[in-house]
């Protein structure tokens, strides 16, 4: 499969939509209850970051991790402790020293786990990363002078963030900005030196060996990159409950964000909002609106509704909600390119591109003319690729 | 004979007694092989000779079981592809590894940016721009001036072959391995890239496995032929083309079948 995390430039309903959104996102203090402000939105932005973290790693470095949740874990531990709090340390430090060491530390991890994980692929890279999430899980659950009994709690926050309960449009504009921030600088480092190699690796090791790169070394680098983002999102995580025990690494967490990477999608890094939103909504009105069937559903069983919708989306759209967002669009935009002219397939192959000259520039956006039958060109040439390959015996490739 | 003039220059590349193992097959048994600077060299015989083993050995995918490889004058047995690389030695592979999510221009710039340093500079300086203007120049040299902006994935397989060689160009190699650059290319297509290999400057040393003869013996100015893992002859397109043994062996076979 190839990978691309190139989408097609903006329509113009396209950037009336994200102008809406945007205003949405700055006035939601103002348009939401504090309810779905603190508790739903505010969650479903630090729950995006982990996917984000995720969905970066997947799509630019073709690394799926199960290890993010850990990095986000062990971020949330150290600030916790080394905070004024109940349970564990206590070490009563301010607040933003304890989160900068704890991103540190987390970033620190994070970087040990890319250098043993970077050698290894697919399945066995999968596994290796799990091993990370569930060792790092035992450890909440059995270090206590740590983690505590019942886990850490109420942590202290500094008094800017603002508690999410007495001051949540200041906790949601902290949590928002520092979404954005990691939105667009890991757009930016797409684009760089750094980026391009990644994506490279990610398309083809052995070629990036023979051009003269370190493999290994760059993954491990990747890793520390996806750490820093969970690691933020687990310092939001602890000052928004001002709490954090086992329960927030354990397995069960480690596949919410997984579901929450896929349904979003996983080659799109704003897909991690888009299912983390989705994920949270569906999480909290499914409770309510779990129709009564027999004794197979019923509103104490919404968990059953919830993996009905999950499997509807992934089997509906591999590339999750943006997927089949970019899909019906791409759809839309081939059937009204083809009643304008009588030239069809030259209308959807390429539509027309004015940035045909600011493209060439160096750092050129990264959205470019992206046919709509990228994926058909994609099954042909695997296709070619398969024929031509010269049948040779075992040791020739 | 272009052999005689550069009779006395250091070889480039000299493997010896080099050997690999995999399981129970000996894939490259014993091979010596020295290449001169400047040479071009093709490297002809059926499926399973162990051509592309012996590729892989001389570019560091894998260590060999025996031998020696020298590179440049040094013994680089043991260095990793990625420094070899760096030495000035380039390869194509038979199936296109190309970065099928990027677009032309990205592939050729990757190329351009391996061997040199800052492979993880994370912000954009004007060293890219450098970088993406020589990119699209060697792009543009291969016949590819018309698809940069192209994801590689888009690419007919004609394309992707010619962007397999101006990768390997874009790194400014001394020495280039070519493995079957024309597999699987029309008529057209295979004289179109038998004239961008002879385009390619004079001072870098080419290496060649070709199949298609047409292709082979007209860019080689000298021949080794290999069969189940060892070299049985060398010699010249037309030495090669009168061998019997080659005949039987290789191309024989080939035309009658």
């Amino acid at each position: 499969m190839n990978i691309s995390v190139r989408s097609a430039p903006l329509t113009r309903p396209e950037k009336i939509g994200l102008g809406v959104i945007a205003v949405v996102a700055l006035l939601a203090p103002v348009i939401f209850s504090n309810f779905f402000l603190s508790a739903l939105l505010t969650q479903a932005i630090w729950l995006g970051l982990v996917a984000l973290s995720l969905i970066f790693l997947s799509s630019y470095g073709g690394m799926v991790s199960l290890a993010q949740v850990a990095i986000f874990g062990i971020a949330g531990l150290v600030t916790a402790n080394l905070s004024e709090a109940e349970g564990g340390l206590s070490v009563a430090i301010d607040p933003w020293l304890a989160a900068i060491i704890a991103i540190l530390v987390a970033v620190a991890v994070a970087l040990i786990f890319g250098a043993i994980a970077s050698r290894s692929e697919g399945i066995y890279f999968l596994m290796i990363t799990l091993a990370f999430g569930v060792m790092v899980y035992y450890f909440f659950g059995q270090v206590t002078s740590l983690a505590g009994h019942g886990g850490v709690n109420n942590v202290a926050i500094p008094g800017i963030v603002g508690d999410r309960v007495n001051d949540p449009a200041s906790f949601y504009y902290v949590s928002l900005a520092v979404a954005a921030a990691c939105y667009f600088g890991l757009r930016y480092l797409g684009r760089t030196p750094f980026g391009l190699t990644l994506q490279g690796i990610r398309d083809e090791p052995t070629r990036m060996r023979a051009l003269g790169y370190h493999v290994e070394v760059h993954r491990t680098l990747a890793f520390g990159v996806a750490g820093l983002v969970a690691a933020l999102a687990g310092v939001l995580f602890v000052w928004w409950g001002r709490r954090i025990g086992p329960g927030a690494v354990e397995l069960a967490t480690v596949i919410d964000v997984l579901v929450v990477a896929v349904i979003g999608g996983l080659y799109r890094l704003h897909g991690a909002w888009v299912g983390a939103l989705a994920f949270v909504l569906l999480d909290n009105y499914t409770r309510r609106w779990t129709p009564e069937i027999g004794d197979i559903l019923g509103p104490e069983r919404f968990n059953t509704l919830l993996g009905l919708i999950f499997l509807a989306i992934v089997l509906i759209s591999p590339g999750g909600l943006v997927g089949a967002y970019e899909s019906l669009r791409d759809r839309v935009r081939a059937y009204f390119a083809g009643r304008r002219g009588d030239v069809q397939e030259d209308a959807s192959l390429a539509p027309p591109a004015p940035d045909g000259a600011s493209g060439a520039a160096a750092g050129a956006p990264a959205d470019r003319p992206n046919g709509p039958v990228a994926a058909q060109a994609d099954v042909t040439f695997q296709r070619s690729k398969t024929q031509t390959a010269t049948p040779e015996i075992g040791g020739e490739e | 004979m272009p052999e005689k003039a550069t009779a006395d220059a250091r070889p480039i590349l000299s493997l010896k007694g080099i050997g690999r193992r995999f399981g129970g097959l000996d894939a490259v048994r014993g091979v010596d092989l020295e290449i001169k600077p400047g040479e071009r060299r093709a490297i002809l015989g059926p499926n399973g000779a162990g051509k592309t083993t012996l590729f892989n050995l001389i570019s560091g995918e894998f260590p060999p079981t025996s031998g020696t490889v020298h590179l440049f004058g040094e013994d680089v047995s043991a260095l990793p592809a990625r420094k070899r690389a760096r030495m000035g030695l380039a390869r194509t592979f038979q199936t296109s590894r190309l970065f099928g999510g990027l677009t032309v221009e990205d592939n050729v710039y990757l190329a351009v940016l391996g061997v040199r340093d800052g492979h993880l500079r994370p912000v954009l300086n004007h060293e890219d721009s450098e970088m993406r203007e020589r990119a699209r120049e060697i792009a543009t040299q291969m016949g590819l001036g018309e698809v940069l902006d192209r994801e590689v994935a888009e690419l007919s397989h004609g394309e992707q072959r010619q962007l397999e060689v101006a990768m390997a160009r874009a790194t400014d190699p001394k020495l280039m391995l070519l493995d079957e650059p024309a597999a699987g290319l029309s008529r057209t297509e295979r004289q179109t890239l038998t004239e961008l290999l002879l385009g390619l400057p004079e001072d870098i040393t080419l290496v060649i496995i070709e199949h298609d003869m047409d292709v082979a013996l007209r860019v080689a100015t000298w021949v080794t032929m290999m069969y189940e893992g060892q070299v049985i002859a060398e010699g010249t397109p037309d030495e090669i083309r009168a061998n019997e043994m080659v005949h039987d062996l290789y191309l024989g076979r080939r035309h009658a079948a």
